[in-house]
């Protein structure tokens, strides 16, 4: 079973760029103000969809620039010389390139998913890429939660965890087809009659590591990250379990590995799509595992500010919970939703202040796939 | 052929390869062979061990489902991608199973496995991947048992193949 982590995992450097802007200031300012991201997109022909809207970045890059660009600032964040770089590992968050499914790059292995972090990681100076993982919105969660089990274990002192999604035609148009997105523009997670999520570009990188590791650089750290928990819901392909059976037991597993009772989660980054179903799932999640606390603890999607950005979705919520405990301000769920009586939490709906020690960021997936991260001052 | 070495124990395993009898489409997955080919090994792997599904209660709890392949599913994305250059209508079908954790849910939702879902596209070799990310998974204590799944469609899906492990503590 999950037990306490006996060495913590510190959080020493981080960057990101959102469609709030580039840099964590950037992302800061958008979310704890509640300043959505959300523009028409034009990066590609939206005519035949239903929703129009995304929080687009203008002028980015191609993913791989993007990417070594955040990984580069959480190296020089966390104070990592080239040395330091060379003997660390990176796990990536992310999906095959989509040139891969045209007949032009159907035979391009470097277009895969595994190969775009490999790449990364030798565009950076890191030692290698262990692997990418690409189980959609829980991808980056998941793969900060491995990091975190691998440097608590001993079986490395340092890891950076990188991930990223630009938006793109191909899933805009699948989310699209299935009405997944919000179609009147306004995505307002825990909301009464949400309409559903909007997509945002994102790419970032997280330095984790020991104390060991840090105190030999001096460095300062950001943050701990003190839980995490993976679980499944075993129900369907594609609905959460009702009841959010997966995501309390992933809630679970991360208040025991970080030694905590549910009355001292301070604030809850939520998974917050906007769909109907998946908010009712999160929110009675929430009820089963944090119980009375549940209607209590402040609470809010940042997915609002800067817009669902599937595999990246994990590392930038990681990133705005640090910034939660650093900047003393609350994220705003914004979108001015009404509340809904079968979601009873805690919306934060105006910019507010608060001291904050604990964290919880919550992620969920297609096929039952649940993360809980828990990051502490 | 080739499969999963691991420091964990093989409970029991499955494999396909091309040539094979097709596998049985799984309801609600269309176009694309990569969700049967993994419903296909999953689903003898497990008879192998426990018959009928689902698994034991307190086995199931237990599980986690690691569901590695490099380049993911290749079938869908093709069919996706040929009818986003051409205008076409999308099935919302495509989209409920565009990502790979798709068929790892009707997998657990059968078998009762509520364990970690995991899936990776490895930068390396695919079972020395999978063997190491399932003995971190089993170590960090979200799971005693992991069934690993590899998954590998070629781009024309000529020698497509798939293999199932299900692995537990020593």
């Amino acid at each position: 079973m999950a037990e306490p982590t006996a060495r913590p995992v510190l959080v020493t450097g981080m960057d990101v760029v959102t469609g709030s802007g580039r840099g964590t200031t950037a992302l800061a300012e958008a979310v704890f103000t509640g300043t959505a991201a959300f523009v028409p997109v034009d990066r590609f022909d939206t005519g035949a969809r239903r929703a129009k809207l995304g929080a687009q970045l203008a002028d980015v890059s191609d993913l791989l620039t993007e990417l070594t660009g955040v990984v580069d600032g959480a190296c020089t964040a966390a104070g990592l010389t080239a040395a330091d770089r060379a003997a660390t590992p990176l796990l990536f968050a992310g999906s095959s390139d989509r040139a891969a499914a045209r007949p032009d790059g159907r035979d391009r292995a470097e277009l895969a998913a595994g190969a775009i972090g490999a790449r990364l990681a030798a565009a950076t100076g890191l030692r290698q890429a262990l692997r990418s993982y690409t189980t959609a919105c829980v991808a980056a969660s998941t793969a900060a939660a491995d990091a975190a089990a691998m440097i608590a274990a001993g079986r490395a002192d340092r890891v950076v965890v990188a991930a990223g999604y630009l938006l793109e035609a191909d899933r805009f148009a699948l989310f699209d087809s299935a009405r997944a997105l919000a179609s009147d523009g306004r995505m307002r997670p825990f909301g009464a009659g949400r309409k559903g999520m909007l997509l945002g570009d994102a790419v970032a990188a997280v330095v984790l590591e020991s104390e060991a590791s840090a105190a030999g650089r001096s460095a300062v750290p950001l943050a701990r990250l003190t839980g995490w928990g993976r679980a499944g819901d075993a129900h369907h392909v594609s609905q959460p379990h009702p009841q959010g059976t997966g995501l309390a037991r992933a809630i679970g597993l991360a208040l025991r590995r970080a030694g905590l009772a549910p009355g001292e989660v301070d604030y809850v980054n939520a998974h917050g799509t906007g769909t109907p179903a998946s908010d009712l799932a999160e929110s009675a999640a929430l009820h089963r595992a944090l119980g009375p606390d549940a209607a209590r603890v402040p609470l809010s999607s940042s997915k609002s500010v800067h817009g669902h950005t599937l595999e990246a979705a994990g590392l930038v919520e990681l990133a705005v919970s640090v910034l939660t405990l650093t900047e003393g301000r609350l994220p705003v769920n914004a979108g001015r939703p009404e509340p809904d009586p079968a979601c009873p939490v805690a919306l934060v709906t105006e910019p507010r202040t608060a001291a904050t020690r604990h964290v919880l960021s919550l992620n969920s997936a297609f096929g039952g796939a649940n993360t809980a991260l828990l990051v502490s001052a | 052929m080739k499969t999963v070495n691991s420091k964990l124990r093989t409970l029991s395993s499955a494999q396909w390869t091309a040539g094979s009898t097709p596998p049985a489409p799984v309801p609600g997955f269309i176009i694309s062979s990569f969700s049967a080919l993994a419903a296909d090994v999953a689903d003898r792997c497990l008879a192998e061990r426990y018959g009928t599904a689902p698994a034991p209660a307190e086995r199931g709890e237990r599980t986690a489902v690691l569901l590695v392949s490099p380049g993911g599913d290749r079938g869908t994305a093709q069919a996706v991608a040929e009818l986003v250059d051409n205008g076409g209508r999308l099935s919302p079908l495509l989209f409920f199973q565009s990502v790979p954790n798709s068929i790892a849910g009707r997998i657990t939702a059968h078998w009762g496995l509520t364990g970690p879902v995991v899936c990776t596209s490895p930068a390396g070799d695919p079972f020395e991947d999978a063997a190491e990310l399932a003995e971190l998974l089993v170590a960090d204590g979200d799971a005693d048992e992991v069934l690993v799944l590899v998954v590998e469609q070629t781009p024309a899906g000529e020698s497509e193949r798939a293999t199932a492990v299900l692995l537990g503590a020593v």
